[in-house]
């Protein structure tokens, strides 16, 4: 569906995308991710149009439209800021595409309309100015306007990043359950790690204008391919050499105390009967923090702290100073 | 503050009551009085009701002209600045037009100088003997050398020296855009012609408005230009209302004219707030995007924009650029109109430090604008300060709304108001006399400068952080106290911003002194008038242009410091 092949992008001197290639397949949720500046939205806009590549290609459904200007690719995007035309109702800027386009009146009209009831806009708010809608409300005519046109694919900027947490995570799933609906190949811009992981089919983490990982939100969460994907994703504890020394003593497996490894807090047992395959710990809880949803503890083992994380079931809850034994299996680390 | 807070209860203190008592006075003798006296002397002159200075007007074939003259000058002003207007927005701030830094320098010269000065400076170029005159009367030797007079010279004149309210807030409304809107329309399909129409624009719209509405109100209240260029037969409403009150048996129609330009700006200011009120277009972006200069598609149309803001440049930039020349030449060159290096001088600077009677103007007009840009900023911080502390209490209101009350009087009627009232001894100036005196000017200055002051200064209050005050007080500070440590600090550097832009406003000013000057402390707007009037003196008009570099560098000076800087508070 999209493919970038060796896409190179400059800013002047400075080299924004290096070797970018990534295959995006047709009704895929594909989500670039990484921290600011990390060149994910820049390639973005080089798919939109808005940026040209000093070297590659993109190719959509087999053209290649690397030359097409914006205007001619029909490429849905959603803006950051929703870039909703204040001057113009809600209608009117669902119809912008379609008037731009020279559709007639009354197939326009029919079109405006099947589009707002997609995204259960009603027709009182249709004939709103958009500055009277709410965040939720804005994003829906965001999408909407980018839909009408029937493009192939639709591109969102971190559509969800100016909203408060609570409207981020219903927003999310109406995003999920509208790019569902409507079967659209979608690429979706983000910082978000829990974003990406919930939302996506396929995750390119980006790092300083380069792709680190591409990705299933299991392969990406689990098996991090380089050091920064792992860090960046998720909680993590780093092992110090001399956890890894005992390790391999007692589990027999040959860690190198000079590598990077890692460990997710989820991975880490406080407390567990003994079990094949786990290396124990006599360990001291630390600090207790309290989530709700889980307890996240503080435990000082082989003389470096290990956070872990246990689910608030009622089953165990451990004060700071209990002693108490950590289990860990050599499988869950990873070693770089 | 809710509205079912409980009120603060005023205390009485001496100084409290010196403001109440002092604010009450100012109000009736300075703003009120004076201008329920212009009514009475138009409709009750000898006692009793009468319509009569109408029938003279009406009869007054010069005053209706002149009236007739001024509604076609505003109309037609609004539509040739309108276009210039957003032209020069567009062409610096919207379209990818080469060198648009010092096109942008270039057309914000209106900025430093205006008024007399200008009119004066495009006279030197185009009037009889002009600089471009001459040159065309090379080429066209029967041409009138007084070609550039009459209504197409004043509309001309006044076209580009009008612009400086669209080089500063529709240029601010056009970098407000959210260049988002501008790519969502292009990925859209839109194409650029289409995008400026039905997305930029619009989103312009209430600045234009209110834009177009001021300079309807500058074309009816021209003063400058037709003096200067209009001749006998384009003289409109502000000449005639000076002319008229020049003599006493026509002080009435004088009085009369002002009342229906006062009249005319009432009502268009009133449109002006109604189109205000519908408000304008909030972008929904919390974060805006920085508008990217848009290069034009078409080559031929990109042509044709290069060279029409070049043009526009040119127009601009002359007279500029002459007057400096020109004001370190010897009076054979600036007689002859002809640069050459051998004409360059210091001699036109030297007379005038060493003549005290040139020199003079120009201190008069100095110390009037510092005098009256300090004396307005402190009755103005007083006044908002009690406004920002009882918000909710009707003497705030009538506080605010009364010095906001010069807002909808033109300059002329506040002068001959100001004239007519105290040319004799009134109990509410204590029996003073101030016609003639130098007071009177200082005071006009001051009523003229209080509606901005105030709409800005308010604007400084109210944007304080209430948390600011409270934490003082929870100090344990005094309300004396909090204001001299705490809030005016904060507010200071706006304060002086607004002193300079007055002090800016006033320093060229005519429209007021016309009427007010003091016959042995003429201020520099009237020198300049009197020396403009006989253009073939070349040591006069040396002296005007030395005066008009003059008055550029401290204007420059003042605009940089107050929205040059970093730090300026002013910027957007």
């Amino acid at each position: 569906m999209i493919n970038l092949t060796d896409i190179e992008v400059k800013f002047g001197d400075f080299t924004a995308l290096e070797d970018i290639n990534i295959h995006v397949k047709e009704g895929q949720f594909y989500t670039f991710l990484g921290p600011s500046g990390c060149g994910k939205t820049t390639t973005l806009r080089t798919i939109t149009g808005f940026i040209t590549p000093v070297k590659g290609r993109v190719v959509v459904k087999g053209k290649d439209i690397t030359d097409t200007p914006v205007e001619k690719r029909n490429i849905g995007m959603v803006f950051q800021n929703y870039a909703l035309f204040p001057t113009m109702s809600v209608y009117e800027n669902i119809a912008f595409g379609l008037r731009v386009n020279k559709v007639e009146k009354g197939e326009l009209d029919r079109r405006v309309h099947e589009m707002a009831a997609k995204v259960e806009l009603s027709e009182t708010q249709l004939a709103r100015k958009v500055a009277e809608l709410s965040g939720g409300q804005q994003q829906r005519v965001a999408i909407a306007r980018a839909l009408v046109n029937n493009p192939a694919i639709i591109c969102l900027d971190e559509p969800l990043s100016n909203l408060d947490a609570k409207l981020r995570v219903q927003l999310r799933g109406e995003l999920k359950e509208m790019q569902k609906n409507f079967g659209i190949t979608t690429v979706y811009v983000t910082h978000d790690q829990e974003e990406a992981l919930t939302l996506s089919d396929c995750i390119a983490v980006f790092n300083n204008g380069r792709i680190e990982q591409i990705g299933t939100p299991n392969e990406i969460y689990n098996h991090s391919k380089t050091e920064f994907v792992c860090n960046f994703i998720g909680d993590i504890n780093k092992l110090q050499p001399a956890l890894l020394r005992e390790l391999s003593a007692q589990t027999g497996a040959a860690f190198a105390p000079d590598k990077a490894s890692y460990l997710r807090l989820e991975r880490v047992h406080v407390n567990m009967p003994a079990t094949e395959g786990f290396a124990r710990f006599p360990a001291v809880i630390t600090n207790r923090e309290y989530y709700g949803l889980y307890i996240k503890y503080t435990l000082s083992l082989c003389g470096q702290t290990i956070r872990a994380i246990e689910k608030n079931d009622g089953t165990k809850y451990f004060k700071a100073g209990e002693q108490v034994t950590a289990s860990i299996r050599p499988d869950d680390l990873m070693v770089y | 503050m809710t509205a079912n807070a409980p009120r603060k209860k005023i205390r009485l203190t001496p100084g409290g009551i010196a403001l109440f008592i002092f604010f009450t006075w100012f109000i009736l003798a300075c703003l009120i009085l004076p201008n329920l006296n212009l009514l009475k002397t138009v409709f009750f002159a000898d006692g009793a009701f009468s319509v009569e200075p109408i029938m003279k007007l009406l009869k007054s074939k010069r005053a209706m002209k002149a009236l007739g003259n001024s509604f076609i000058l505003g109309p037609t002003l609004s539509i040739t600045v309108g276009f210039v207007g957003i032209s020069l927005v567009l062409l610096t701030e919207y379209f990818d037009i080469k060198g648009a830094k010092i096109l942008r320098l270039g057309y914000m010269t209106t900025l430093i100088y205006g008024g007399i000065t200008l009119v004066s400076g495009y006279k030197f170029i185009y009037g009889n003997g002009g600089f471009l005159t001459k040159a065309l009367l090379q080429v066209f030797p029967n041409m009138n050398p007084s070609w550039f007079t009459g209504y197409w010279a004043v509309l001309f004149v006044m076209t580009f020296s009008c612009t400086s309210n669209h080089m500063i807030f529709l240029r601010n409304a056009m970098r407000a855009v959210d260049f988002q809107t501008v790519e969502a329309a292009r990925n859209m399909g839109a194409g650029q012609f289409y995008i400026l129409r039905r997305v930029v624009l619009p989103v312009l719209k209430p600045s234009l408005f209110a834009v177009t509405i001021l300079t309807f109100i500058t074309g009816l209240s021209a003063m400058s230009a037709p003096l200067l260029v209009g001749g006998t037969e384009f003289q409109t409403i502000n000449p005639m209302i000076k002319t008229f009150a020049d003599t006493t048996s026509s002080k009435d129609l004088a009085a009369l004219l002002s009342l229906v330009l006062g009249l005319a700006t009432m009502l268009l200011l009133f449109v002006m707030t109604q189109i205000e009120k519908r408000g304008h277009y909030m972008s929904v972006s919390k974060v805006k995007t920085k508008i990217i200069k848009q290069k034009i598609s078409n080559p031929v149309v990109n042509v044709i924009a290069h060279i029409y803001a070049y043009v526009l440049f040119v127009i601009y930039v002359v007279p500029v650029v002459l007057i400096v020349l020109f004001s370190f030449t010897d009076s054979k060159a600036i007689g002859t109109r002809t640069l050459t290096l051998s004409a360059f001088t210091l001699d036109n600077y030297k007379y005038l430090l060493q003549s005290v009677s040139n020199f003079r103007p120009f201190l008069v007009s100095i110390c009037y604008s510092a005098l009256a840009a300090v004396i307005v900023g402190a009755i103005v911080v007083i006044a908002c300060r009690y406004i920002q502390k009882h918000r909710n209490r009707l003497t705030s209101s009538v506080l605010e709304y009364s010095l906001m009350i010069p807002w909808l009087l033109p300059t002329t009627m506040i002068a001959l108001g100001l004239m007519m009232a105290f040319n004799v001894r009134r109990i509410y100036m204590f029996y003073q006399v101030l016609t003639g005196t130098m007071i009177i000017l200082l005071i006009c200055y001051v009523i003229i400068k209080l509606p901005f002051t105030m709409r800005m200064t308010k604007a400084a209050f109210f944007s304080l952080d209430d948390a600011l005050e409270d934490a003082a007080k929870n100090l344990g500070a005094s309300g004396l106290y909090t204001f001299r440590r705490v809030i005016f600090p904060v507010i200071l550097p706006t304060v002086m911003a607004i002193a300079a832009l007055n002090f800016n406003g006033l320093l060229s000013d005519y429209d007021a002194s016309a009427f007010l000057y003091h016959p042995l402390n003429p201020t520099l707007g009237v020198q300049i008038k009197s020396l403009t009037n006989d253009m073939n003196n070349p040591n006069g008009m040396a002296l005007t242009f030395i005066y008009a570099v003059l008055m550029m560098i401290i204007s420059t000076v003042v605009l940089y410091l107050v929205y040059g800087r970093g730090d300026s508070k002013f910027k957007e």
